[in-house]
Order: C-alpha cells, then sequence, then structure tokens
C-alpha cells in the first residue's frame, strides 16, 4: 500500500462498488415488490370477487363460486378454503387451516404439507384472509413460490455482478498500478543517473504518444534547456576567464617590471595610466555582463513608460554621426511619423546605440547606414541597415552569444557583448529580432509588439 | 581658496574605501568628516552644516537610503551623492527618489568622485546668471546660442553646443563621460561604445583645430575637462 496509485485505484473500486451495490440493490428491492405486489392486486380481486358472491348468495352460493372457480381455473395457482367457527374446513382446494393466520382479516406467508406433495420443498403461499359475518372463515391466496423463485435469482445474479465488479476492479488497479509504477520509476532511474553521472541522460519514451511519452518528453526537453544553458554559462565562464587573463597579464607584467626597475617619474605616469585603462577595460566588461544579467532578470519593467522610436531613433543617429564621419559613412534616419512603443529608453537607446555602432564598424568603409523606424501588420520596427560584408548565415544566431565574436571581428575593439545586450532587451521588451540580408549588407529589425491604441496617436512622447 | 572651508561629510564603513575618500576629497581642499555607520552619520547629517555628503548604499545599521529619507524629512537639503556597489542599477531610481542627488557606483575613479561631488557643491552655492561664457579666448553666447574663439565665429550643432556649454559651465573640473551623457543626453549609462569620446573628439576639433592653444582635454579613462592655459 505505498504505492499512492495503488491507493487511489482501491478507493476508486471501493467508491464504484458502493455505487453498484446501492444501485443493484434498489434493482432487486424495486423488482421484488413490483412481482409481489401483482400477486397481492390479483388475490384481493379474488377475495372480492368471492366476498360478493358470499354477500349475494350466503354460504351456499360461496361454496359453489369457489368450486366452479377452481373447476374452470380462473385463477392460476389460486388457494380457497373456507371453514366453520372452529377452523374446520367446509369448502376448498386446502385440507387444513393455517395455523399462522390469526386475527379476524389479513395477509400472511405460510405452507401447506397437502399442496404439491411430490415437490421437494414445500412451495410458499400466501393469502388473504377475514371473519364472514356468521362466523365463517374464507381465505384466498395463491402460490408464490415462483415468484420467490424469481427474486432470488434475481439476487442471485446480482450478487455475482458486484462480486465481479469488486475482482475486475481489484485486478484493474494492481494492473494500472503496475504500468504507472514502471514509467514513474523510468523518470526515477534517469534522474538518479543524471544526479550521478550528468546530463548526459534522457527519460526513455514507448513511443505511445500518450501523456506518459509527452511528460518525458517535456522533461527531456526541460533537460536539453538546461544542458543548453549550462554550456552557455561554462562558455561564458570560459570567456570571461580568457578575456580578464589577457588584461589582468598585462597589468602583472607591467607592475612586475616595473617594480624591479628604479622610478622614472614620466615612465611611472604611462605604466599607470596604460594599467588604469586595463583595469577599466575590465570593470566595463564586468559591468556589461551585470546590466545583461539583471536586464534578463526582468526587474527592470517597473521603470517602463511610452517610449516614441522615431525621437529615439533620432537621437541615436545624432550621436553616432560624429563616429560616422569619423570612418566616411553615410548616417542617415528614415522617422517621419512617431511611432510609440512602452519600454525603458535608456535600454532602448543602449541597444539601438549598439545595433549603430556595430553597422558603422562591420559595415564598409565609406557605406551607408540607415536606420528606419515605420509601423508595420507586425507591430512598431525600427530597422538597422548597413551595406557591409553581412554575417555568414550559419553564424547568424551565435553572434547573440554573449562574447561571440566573428573571425574577422577579432581585431576591431569590443568585447562581444553587444548583441547579447540587444537580445536581452528586445526579450525584456517582448520584441522579436530579425536579421536579414540587405544586399549588399546587414539589416537587423527590431519588431516590438503594438501598444494598445496609440498605433496613430499624433502626440509626441519623449 | 575659498573652497577651502567647505565641509564634506563622508558616511562610509570600509575602512579602506574610507581612507581614501577622506585623503583625496581632503587633498581637493574640502575639509571631510567621517561616520562609520548610519546613527553617526544620521546624528552628523542633521547638524546641517556640510556642503556636500556622501553615502554608502550598504551601511551596519541604518540603509543608506533610508538615512537620506530621514534627513529629508527632517528638512536637512545638503546634497547627497549616493555610492553603490556594483550590480545595483536599479537601485539608482530608488536612491534618487529618496532624496539623493546624484549616484555613483562602485568600483569608481576618484577624479569621477571629485567631479560629482564638485558638482554638487557648486549646484547648491552658484546661479549662474551670465548669458555669455568665457574660457580663455573661447567665447559661448547663450542668448543667441553662437561660439567664437579668437573673434572668429564657429559653427556647432545644437547638441554640440550643449556639450560644451556644459564642460564650460564646470570649467577646470573633469566632467565624467556618465555625467555629460546625462546632462546632455538624459540617459543614464555607462555607454558601452566609445561613442561620447568621438562625439567630443569632433566638438573639440571645431574649438582647438588651428588655434594657439588646446582647451578641451581628455583625462583617460574618465572623461573630459576644458580650461585655458594658465
Amino acid at each position: 500500500m505505498r504505492s499512492s496509485t495503488l491507493r487511489l485505484a482501491l478507493i476508486c473500486v471501493g467508491l464504484f462498488g458502493a455505487v453498484v451495490c446501492a444501485l443493484f440493490g434498489y434493482v432487486y428491492w424495486s423488482t421484488a415488490s413490483y412481482v409481489r405486489g401483482r400477486s397481492d392486486r390479483a388475490i384481493a380481486a379474488e377475495h372480492v370477487i368471492l366476498r360478493q358472491a358470499y354477500d349475494r348468495a350466503g354460504r351456499d352460493g360461496l361454496v359453489a363460486t369457489i368450486g366452479q372457480r377452481i373447476a374452470e381455473e380462473r385463477f392460476e395457482g389460486g388457494l380457497y378454503l373456507v371453514a366453520d367457527a372452529s377452523f374446520a374446513p367446509v369448502a376448498g382446494n386446502l385440507k387444513v387451516w393455517p395455523t399462522v393466520l390469526k386475527g379476524s382479516a389479513g395477509w400472511g406467508n405460510f405452507d401447506a404439507p397437502e399442496w404439491k406433495p411430490d415437490a421437494a420443498d414445500r412451495p410458499l403461499l400466501r393469502a388473504s384472509f377475514e371473519t364472514l359475518p356468521e362466523g365463517y372463515h374464507l381465505l384466498v391466496g395463491q402460490d408464490i413460490d415462483d415468484l420467490d423463485e424469481f427474486a432470488e435469482k434475481i439476487e442471485i445474479a446480482l450478487s455475482l455482478s458486484i462480486l465481479l465488479t469488486f475482482v475486475l476492479g481489484g485486478f484493474t488497479s494492481v494492473f494500472v498500478t503496475r504500468r504507472t509504477i514502471r514509467r514513474i520509476e523510468a523518470i526515477n532511474a534517469t534522474s538518479r543517473a543524471i544526479m550521478q553521472s550528468g546530463l548526459g541522460q534522457r527519460i526513455p519514451r514507448q513511443g505511445t504518444r500518450d501523456e506518459w511519452d509527452q511528460l518525458a518528453e517535456n522533461l527531456n526537453l526541460m533537460l536539453d534547456r538546461i544542458e543548453g544553458l549550462m554550456g552557455e554559462v561554462k562558455q561564458v565562464i570560459d570567456n570571461v576567464a580568457h578575456d580578464l587573463r589577457t588584461p589582468l597579464a598585462h597589468m602583472r607584467g607591467r607592475l612586475e617590471k616595473a617594480y624591479a626597475s628604479p622610478r622614472h617619474g614620466e615612465h611611472d605616469q604611462s605604466l599607470i595610466g596604460d594599467t588604469m585603462a586595463d583595469l577599466d577595460s575590465v570593470l566595463r566588461m564586468f559591468a556589461s555582463l551585470m546590466r545583461i544579467s539583471q536586464i534578463e532578470a526582468n526587474d527592470r519593467t517597473a521603470a517602463f513608460r511610452a517610449v516614441n522610436l522615431a525621437n529615439l531613433a533620432r537621437e541615436v543617429v545624432e550621436l553616432f554621426d560624429a563616429a560616422a564621419e569619423e570612418k566616411g559613412a553615410h548616417l542617415d534616419v528614415v522617422a517621419d511619423q512617431p511611432v510609440l512603443v512602452t519600454g525603458d529608453r535608456d535600454l532602448l537607446f543602449d541597444a539601438v546605440a549598439n545595433l549603430v555602432d556595430n553597422a558603422i564598424k562591420h559595415g564598409r568603409d565609406a557605406g551607408q547606414v540607415t536606420v528606419e523606424v515605420a509601423h508595420d501588420k507586425g507591430g512598431a520596427v525600427i530597422s538597422i541597415a548597413d551595406d557591409g560584408p553581412g554575417i555568414p548565415v550559419k553564424e547568424s544566431q551565435q553572434v547573440f552569444k554573449r562574447f561571440y565574436r566573428l573571425e574577422r571581428s577579432r581585431r576591431t575593439p569590443g568585447n562581444g557583448l553587444g548583441l547579447s545586450l540587444v537580445a536581452a532587451v528586445a526579450r525584456l521588451h517582448g520584441a522579436r529580432i530579425e536579421m536579414a540580408d540587405n544586399a549588399p549588407g546587414l539589416k537587423f529589425r527590431l519588431v516590438f509588439p503594438l501598444l494598445a491604441g496609440a498605433g496613430l496617436d499624433n502626440s509626441v512622447v519623449r | 581658496m575659498a573652497r577651502g572651508r567647505r565641509r564634506v561629510l563622508v558616511i562610509e564603513d570600509d575602512p579602506e574605501t574610507a581612507e581614501q575618500l577622506v585623503e583625496s576629497l581632503a587633498t581637493n581642499g574640502y575639509q571631510v568628516d567621517l561616520a562609520v555607520n548610519g546613527n553617526d552619520g544620521l546624528n552628523r547629517g542633521r547638524t546641517c552644516e556640510y556642503t556636500v555628503m556622501t553615502i554608502d548604499r550598504m551601511l551596519p545599521g541604518v540603509d543608506g537610503i533610508a538615512i537620506i529619507r530621514r534627513l529629508r524629512e527632517g528638512g536637512v537639503t545638503t546634497p547627497a551623492l549616493i555610492i553603490s556597489a556594483l550590480g545595483e542599477v536599479d537601485d539608482r531610481v530608488r536612491g534618487l527618489r529618496a532624496g539623493g542627488d546624484d549616484y555613483l557606483v562602485k568600483p569608481f575613479a576618484f577624479a569621477e568622485l571629485l567631479a560629482r561631488v564638485e558638482a554638487l557643491a557648486r549646484r547648491s552655492a552658484t546661479v549662474v546668471k551670465d548669458t555669455v561664457l568665457r574660457v580663455g579666448d573661447l567665447r559661448l553666447d547663450l542668448v543667441s546660442r553662437t561660439v567664437s574663439r579668437g573673434g572668429r565665429d564657429i559653427d556647432l550643432l545644437p547638441r554640440e553646443f550643449q556639450v560644451l556649454e556644459y564642460l564650460v559651465r564646470n570649467e577646470g573640473h573633469v566632467v565624467p563621460r556618465a555625467m555629460l551623457l546625462q546632462h546632455v543626453w538624459d540617459l543614464h549609462f555607462d555607454p558601452t561604445t566609445n561613442i561620447i569620446d568621438v562625439y567630443v573628439g569632433r566638438v573639440r576639433r571645431k574649438i582647438d583645430s588651428q588655434q594657439a592653444y588646446p582647451l578641451i582635454h581628455t583625462i583617460r579613462g574618465i572623461g573630459f575637462c576644458i580650461r585655458a592655459p594658465d
């Protein structure tokens, strides 16, 4: 009984059995009383006929009527007895007044030795009786042995059904329990294996597509996701370690050399400056990582308000104008009408700034970068397009991973966190990132869900 | 020097950070009082005689934000700079709502701390009513929004003018990148890109190229400073 499934199944069987018992009991009771009632009504009707005959023609008339009815077999299985005041038989097909029938009128069940003497058991008889005005006793009855037998048969049938219900229910419970326990045990075994030897194990499926298979499939998908995330975390840690080691090694080397050599004002100055710059880059990297994980933890939605993407795009473009100019690139903005989204202006600015920065950095020298804000069927869209070499298709999802850098970009400044930040900001805002071929170049699209009732609003909100 | 008499209250529980704060503020001409826990800070802060106070966000006893709230409730208006550990970016909003005036995240450059304390100190003291600002031979007309140097007009975009105006208003003091971004663009984050340097670089080219001496200086790792040669 340690299995809760078995316990549940047995409780079900018990409840179901009780209901079946009650139902069958009712069927038995109502069938039996219907059959008995019919017999009693027939006896009562016969009684009335005889009583009327007595009232009409007295004792002789009654005796004659009884004889006639027996002869004509008007009342099948009918029992008649007329006895005098001292219960000595006068007429009828019974020989002795049954001792159980006492009083002046009533009903009773009895048996009589002379009735069907060749039967194995004495058949059960039922009669109504009364004391007539002149002291005579009248008994009218019927052999109800058939009815009794019928009721007994029903009783046996119903009892057998109930027994069968319990037996089948019990067997089914055990079967279902075993099956369930087997499936659960498979999951348990996999869990134990995972705890012992790592995330490589998966729960076996039976291929039946039932809810157990669905559970196994979902658990497996969850394990896949966990494994993926663990891999990503490991990758991030490896990358942090790698990206940290370089500036830290520089700093250590520099300090070691300076420690061993005599103090020299100008030289020390530049050494300290370089070391501070290296430290700053390490701190910036940490700040970016913290920022991304904070955004991913979704705890900045409190600062959400309406932000006009058109204004935002113009401000970003204005800020990056100088950077584009330095590279000889053209940076344009197409934002004719206000496009409102709900969001965090700082984060959106940072994300768009990162995309524009990427477009300028990785686009063609003296190329064209266009920032466009528009309404689309799907929602508000801000797109950033360049005409540079683009991103190889097979690396298009990788670029959102932390620290990921394309092979050819190894030498441009940056830490590979920009697009992770963009992805995190997009996720926080429920926005979709699309990467398209700008032929030539790359086009990033951020598609925001529509702001309820703001699509055609012309009021400008910062 | 006039600022020699200005007093700063430092509320900081970490001994090493406290020592560094006190030292760098003292060498820059401030008279510094140190409170090493919340209650001490609260008591000293109530005396109202400070120009600026810096408050650590995490303190034993009373929380830094609670100190500011209680001081503000008690009518103390001393400008407060909140100093917080890395990774509590969202605290910025909470700190400023409680009545803090500026926010600095650990670890920070002391030059940036000084710049922010300076800015807070000046904010309460002086309101510039001049319509013309001058640094060396640079002249900014705040009404006509025009700039000239050595008598020659210089074309600046409106945003470039704002950048220059902010630098000039902080003449002789270091303006950290984040402060510039905050006051000119109303953005509250450290840019992950070097965009501010590029932007200020262009302003500098317009102001300083083919001139006798440079006015705008880059302070490595921190920000910018505008000053005329002595």
